[in-house]
């Protein structure tokens, strides 16, 4: 534990030497190896106490009462859903409707026909995205079919649409508000930012209890976990247009809204596209995890596969929803930038339309007239059986060792950390908490820690917790010291970073849910694939930011610092890290956080703890427990978010 | 201050003014209402920073703007002359103090009425231009005809004749990020001169361009203002442009007007230290005219000198006056206005070198008391001379 604080710690002895270096006990670091030191004594000495009352874990008295009374509120939810007048003039009609809106958006994609909606793709992908990004689309679209998955795929292509539209028709006009508003957007942007941190597996639960389990549910929790980056790149879009542009149109007496739709929109059009291209790679990502409480489509195609753990078929449904990644942000984007779209002559643009659409109509009306439908599952090619195979095969040739290097973390790292927090007595690692935001962030932060754990003692889940925690923990250093590594390589080679590059970039498209699939058929079972899925998942970002941060440190000063004779490795550890320390420090703060999220969905891997309370409470209609999890899980996410963030300004 | 600010004044009854700016002050910050009427409205800006936050951008400033003039505004960076330009269309809504237009308070206008004037009296042209990228040239030069609801075909022809007289015939497709920086600026001016506005305002127009252009750009809106005759307010921290465009210079200084007058009395009679400072570096005999030194003959001089019209500058008189000795004879029409002699325009043009009258002054009275020359007129220049 001490190793994971030891980077950020390190770097923030540099805003507190006023007082003069009197000696270890100013450092951070050492700080907060105090901290540790204090935990690790208070534990052994519970342990030699026999663990008394007095110094367990949290009494779990308040929250099984809260969590009852969770489960009554969704008791009582079930037996009035059509009954109550806020239920049958609200919920149930956006439930209705949006359920509605899915199925009629399927059965239009499925009237289309699969000749229809594929030559439909492609030519309207060509049209905004250019040649390349047709065939990309193309070859989407072949994979759907040929893997058998075609009519999953149009479940998700339609809970996409549904949610995305949803979260834009919000998302805009909020965004333009606070791009207008400075007061609004002042109001808004904690919110925002809590969103941002909260991981995707906390938001499905309480969406649950007001629409219910299926496709509604889907929609809305993609669209609101989806929202947040719209609003935020809109406002800022709007609130980057020049200046003099506005003034000028002011000058000639444009009303506001003239200055909104003559000037501020059109300029800002780029930067909205952007957030818009955002927010659909949200909504694939989520619309996958939305499968926990019913979503369908290809997510549920996955979760049945890997529950049953059959890799094989994961891989199949992964590879389409990876393929439908990779489209979704190479046409947006390309709408975004227009790089690629075709040069047309304006007065080509109608005809061509006419024509596209012509074209378009005649596919799906051939394709009805031959009585097509979703490609057939007869011509689909099964890549389940020799994946499966290659899985037996590597399970056989690396299964010992890897069921060893299970085991072995199990029992000497992660165990041992989990009995820490969990044994120790629960106010005691609540004051660690506490000290830990007091070294790294300040009085406020500390408050904010300690009230965190005392919420998650509160809500009854205090052991799974811990356990998340030390799994967040672990993940987070590894994380680190490869992102460390790996970054500092980039930032040293033009050759590496140009080829890893392109491999971050697809693996930051991927949605979230995928990483499991390969670890579980490399690792199996447990909470060690989870990990492994965690560190993949979050060392992009991370590799990103050391490589910028080391890359952003001006030349001259590197000159300055080769010239009076630095050896590479002093100019890395004395000039470059630490004038890096900015990029590292948010490089922490994102992976953490990126790690978090992946953690608690490792639970569908068999990683335990807070997200399984989040499956099990939906399978097994405990929804109090799934909905305390899940807020303890929002929980840990401040914690650790708040922590990391040291005193920097919270984020613009 | 108040000797300046009243010299800018007319007497009282003259209607025949464009502009008329009084007491106009602008202070940013929160509070600033409370600063003015009290005694710390005449402490310094730093002194009102310290105490209050705020910051003082203009302060007490009145002047007028006449017809078809150009009314210059010149000072350093952070002296506060954008702000006031941008206080006359209430583009920044001044802390106190009245701006009229033909008469009419444009304090109290309502936004309806205020987006009026801006749509058909005032236009308004930028330092960075403040064109609109995403549109082409002759939408840019059309959009103040656009927002007042003029039809497409109409606005057209209207921003396609703008366009040909600033030179830009040909561009009318293409977009503001095509064109070079003083092509933009042509367009900006397009844009201010398709509404047909009765005030062109410029905010330092010509800074952010390459001097050859500059130039260029300068003699266009002096061609443009002998066409079509707008009033005009100039701002520029340049003081060769302001020389050369104004027909009146103010010069402002941390929010303040230090003083108002012609070009020639800006440069002839500098109020104080600051102005002289300012002014030192422009070569009088350019910007001095025979007007500005001309006197009654001495009892014994030549009269049969060569003529000139009081407009000429001193650049122009030396060589007549190196071919004959006789003083030159200025005649405006056929009224003779008196005579400028070697003496006037040498003192001149030592004034120039040594920067400063006094030293002029105390210099020409020790050569006095050694060589007994003729009489030298201290106060000739000075009585006689001609503020336009």
């Amino acid at each position: 534990m001490a190793t994971v604080t030891e980077p950020a710690g390190a770097t923030d002895s540099g805003t507190r030497g006023a007082g003069g270096d009197e000696g270890l006990l100013r450092r951070s670091w050492f700080q907060a190896l105090l901290v540790v030191v204090v935990l690790v004594v208070g534990y052994q000495l519970t342990r030699l106490a026999g663990s008394p009352p007095w110094a367990s874990g949290f009494p779990g008295a308040i929250g099984n009462g809260f969590m009852a009374w969770l489960d009554g509120v969704y008791a009582w939810i079930v037996a009035n859903r059509n009954d109550s007048p806020l239920f049958l003039y609200f919920f149930n009609y956006i439930s209705v409707g949006l359920g509605s809106a899915v199925v009629l958006i399927n059965q239009f994609l499925n009237g289309l026909t699969w000749l229809g909606v594929t030559v439909i793709g492609v030519v309207a992908s060509w049209r905004v995205a250019g040649w390349r990004v047709a065939l990309l689309v193309l070859a989407t679209f072949a994979v759907f079919a040929l893997t058998g998955l075609w009519n999953e795929s149009m479940t998700t292509l339609s809970l996409i649409i549904t949610s995305v539209f949803i979260a834009l028709l919000f998302g805009i006009p909020l965004g333009i508000l606070a791009g207008r508003s400075e007061g609004f957007y002042r109001a808004i942007r904690p919110v925002l930012d809590f969103m941002q941190i909260m991981p995707a597996f906390a938001y499905l639960l309480p969406f649950v209890l007001l629409f219910g389990i299926g496709n509604a549910s889907a929609a809305v929790v993609t669209a609101v976990y989806a929202l947040p980056p719209v609003v935020r790149i809109t406002a800022l879009g709007i609130r980057e247009v020049n200046k003099g542009a506005i003034e000028a149109a002011a000058s000639l007496g444009s009303t506001p809204g003239q200055i909104l739709t003559k000037v501020q929109l059109p300029l800002a059009k780029r930067t909205i596209l952007l957030g818009v291209n955002q927010t659909i790679m949200l909504a694939v990502s989520m619309v996958v995890i939305a499968s926990v409480i019913g979503a369908g489509g290809l997510g549920d195609a996955i979760y049945q596969a890997l529950s049953k753990i059959n890799v094989g078929q994961a891989f199949q449904a992964g590879l389409a929803i990876v393929m439908l990644a990779i489209a979704m942000d190479r046409v947006t984007g390309a709408v975004g930038h227009g790089a690629h779209t075709p040069r047309i002559e304006p007065r080509y643009r109608m005809p061509l339309l006419g024509g596209m659409l012509a074209v378009a109509v005649a596919a799906a009306a051939v394709g009805r007239l031959f009585g097509l439908g979703g490609w057939p599952r007869d011509l689909s090619i099964r890549l389940d059986i020799p994946v499966n195979a290659a899985d037996k095969a590597i399970e056989s040739a690396i299964g010992p060792a890897a069921a060893a290097l299970g085991s072995w973390t199990q029992s000497w790292i992660l165990g041992p950390l989990d009995n820490l927090l969990s044994g120790s007595p629960w106010w005691l690692v609540t004051l660690a908490a506490a000290a830990f935001g007091l070294i790294f962030a300040g009085k406020r932060v500390a408050l904010v820690s300690a009230l965190c754990f005392l919420a998650i003692g509160l809500l009854g889940v205090w052991d799974n917790a811990m356990d998340t925690l030390s799994q967040v923990l672990v993940a987070t250093v590894v994380t680190i010291a490869l992102g460390v590594v790996v970054g500092v390589l980039m930032s040293r080679s033009d050759v590496f970073a140009l080829v890893l590059r392109p491999v971050l970039d697809f693996m930051q498209t991927l949605p979230p849910f995928v990483y499991l699939i390969p670890a579980v058929a490399l690792l199996g079972l447990g909470p060690v694939p989870a990990l492994a899925a965690a560190v993949i998942f979050a060392l992009p970002p991370v590799i990103r930011l050391v490589n910028d941060g080391i890359r952003g440190v001006p030349a001259g000063t590197v000159e300055a610092a080769t010239s009076q004779g630095s050896t590479k490795w002093q100019l890395l550890t004395k000039v470059e890290l630490p004038m890096a320390r900015g990029s590292l420090l948010l490089a922490v703060n994102q992976g953490i956080i990126l790690v978090l999220s992946m953690v608690v969905m490792g639970a569908l891997v068999g990683a335990g703890a807070l997200g399984n309370d989040v499956v099990l409470g939906l399978a097994q209609n405990e929804l109090g427990l799934g909905i305390a999890s899940g807020l303890a899980i929002v929980s840990l996410g401040l914690f650790l978010d708040r922590v990391t963030q040291g005193r920097r300004a919270p984020r613009a | 201050m108040s000797a300046p600010a009243a010299e800018a004044v007319p007497t009282p009854g003259s209607t025949d003014v464009t502009f008329s700016v009084r007491n106009l002050w602008k202070i940013f910050g929160r509070n600033a209402d409370n600063i003015i009427g009290t005694e710390l409205e005449r402490a310094d800006r730093d002194r009102i920073k310290d105490e209050t936050g705020c910051t003082v951008a203009v302060r007490d400033v009145s002047f007028d703007v006449r017809p078809g003039e150009t009314f210059v505004v010149m000072g350093l960076s952070g002296s506060g002359k954008s702000t006031l330009i941008r206080c006359l269309t209430r583009l920044i809504e001044p802390t106190s103090g009245s701006v009229t237009l033909d008469g009419e308070d444009i304090g109290d206008a309502t936004e309806q009425r205020l987006r009026e004037l801006r749509r058909h009296k005032m236009a308004m042209v930028f330092q960075h231009f403040g064109l609109l990228p995403h549109r082409r040239i002759i939408d840019n030069v059309a959009y103040g005809l656009e927002v007042r609801g003029m039809p497409r075909a109409e606005r057209y022809e209207r921003a396609q004749e703008m366009i040909e007289m600033v030179g830009l015939a040909g561009y009318e497709r293409s977009r503001p990020g095509e064109l070079s920086g003083g092509m933009q600026q042509r367009v900006g001016l397009a844009r201010a001169l398709a509404v047909d506005p009765q005030v062109l305002l410029f905010d330092e127009p010509f800074s952010a361009l390459d001097p050859l252009i500059r130039r260029d750009m300068q003699n266009e809106v002096i061609r443009l203002q002998q066409e079509l005759n707008k009033t005009s307010v100039f701002i520029t921290h340049d003081l060769q442009e302001a020389l050369k465009l104004g027909d009146r210079i103010a010069i402002m200084r941390d929010g303040e007007l230090v003083q108002v007058g012609t070009p020639e009395e800006v440069v002839g009679r500098p109020v104080n230290s600051y102005v002289a400072d300012f002014t030192s570096d422009v070569a009088r005999t350019t910007v001095l005219t025979a007007r500005w030194l001309v006197r009654d003959a001495y009892p014994d001089e030549r009269t049969d000198g060569p003529t000139t019209e009081p407009g000429t500058v001193l650049a122009e008189v030396l060589p007549m006056l190196a071919a004959s000795t006789a003083p030159v004879r200025v005649v405006e029409g056929d009224t003779l206005l008196g005579y400028v002699g070697r003496d006037d325009v040498l003192r001149a043009i030592a004034e120039d070198q040594l920067e400063g009258a006094e030293q002029v002054d105390a210099m020409v009275e020790e050569a006095v008391e050694e060589i007994s020359d003729d009489a030298v007129d201290h106060g000739g220049a000075d009585a006689t001379g001609n503020g336009g």
